[in-house]
């Protein structure tokens, strides 16, 4: 499993689901948690943290900046396109995963989930981090 | 219009799958009755979420409606914690289930032919909440479920497109 120093930014623009995903990284020992309201702000708080992010939890669909679009910045950029990215979201049709996948998304977690579904799908991303 | 029933199906799998998975809350599907039913009145309802639908075969809009014993005991179920929050701060809570019910149900419909797309949805927060009145009341059909806490209600709202 990560670090429990691992600084996580969770990224939606509803607050109750930020609320959620954060309790939900607390309970498998991810304590280190900064928010973000859409991916623009995603995007501001991963470049300005004061500490190295090392995993994101974003929903898909925000205004300004959706997940999507958010992940294809983060994989195009040098400094950060390796870093571990979950896309959280209530889209599970066939084509929105495929983009999902050929964008380079880490692993995906369809709502509803339970804490159980996120810890296996945050262990699953440990796993290919360290198997890379 | 008339709606086939079986596009509810999934709109009550959908309801019922979200509350137990993601707020730990049973829900049991009662007997759909129109909006127009002067016999059964939706009373007490203090906050819901609307969205909007549009698909090759409808128009229209899906709600959620709670009374507010429901909405906290769904919330402190989601939340994992008894919410202290007025329900204008937790009224994003109504939305994000919506939009959990709206996504599961629609891969479904979808899968089916019905090529849905939805809205962003929006919330609204007061006493004695009607989604839907007079003509509109006519073609919306009531969706209700019990839960240890009382009934809420998804209604939904279709014109042939």
């Amino acid at each position: 499993m990560f670090d429990p120093s691992t600084r996580v930014l969770v990224i939606d623009d509803m607050l109750t689901m930020r609320k959620i995903v954060g309790k939900a990284c607390k309970s498998i020992g991810l304590t280190d948690i900064i928010e973000a309201k859409d991916g623009r702000d995603g995007w501001e708080k991963l470049t300005t943290s004061d500490k190295e992010v090392g995993l994101i939890v974003s929903d898909w669909n925000m205004p300004n900046c959706t997940g999507i679009e958010l992940l294809k910045r983060v994989r195009a950029d040098g400094k950060y396109g390796a870093l571990p990215f979950i896309l959280v979201t209530a889209e599970k049709e066939g084509s929105q995963v495929k983009e999902a996948i050929l964008a380079g998304v880490s692993n995906y977690i369809v709502k509803p989930f339970d804490v159980d579904t996120f810890k296996v799908k945050v262990e699953e991303v440990y796993k290919k981090v360290t198997q890379s | 219009m008339k709606v086939d029933p079986s596009f509810f199906k999934p709109i009550v799998d959908a309801t019922r799958k979200t509350l137990s998975i993601q707020c730990s809350v049973e829900s049991q599907p009662g007997k759909p009755f129109m909006k127009s039913d002067p016999t059964r009145i939706t009373k007490g309802v203090e906050i819901a979420g609307v969205i909007g639908l549009t698909s090759e075969s409808y128009n229209g809009s899906i709600a959620l409606c709670m009374t507010r014993p429901v909405f906290y005991s769904v919330m402190n179920g989601m939340l994992g914690e008894e919410c202290e929050e007025s329900i204008e701060e937790l009224s994003d809570g109504i939305a994000e289930l919506l939009n959990i019910i709206f996504g599961d149900a629609k891969a479904v419909l979808n899968e089916e032919g019905h090529a849905i797309q939805m809205a962003i949805p929006v919330v609204l927060v007061g006493q004695n909440l009607q989604t839907a009145a007079g003509e509109s009341a006519n073609s919306t059909v009531v969706l209700p479920f019990n839960t240890d806490a009382g009934e809420f209600f998804i209604e939904i709202a279709l014109d042939k497109s």
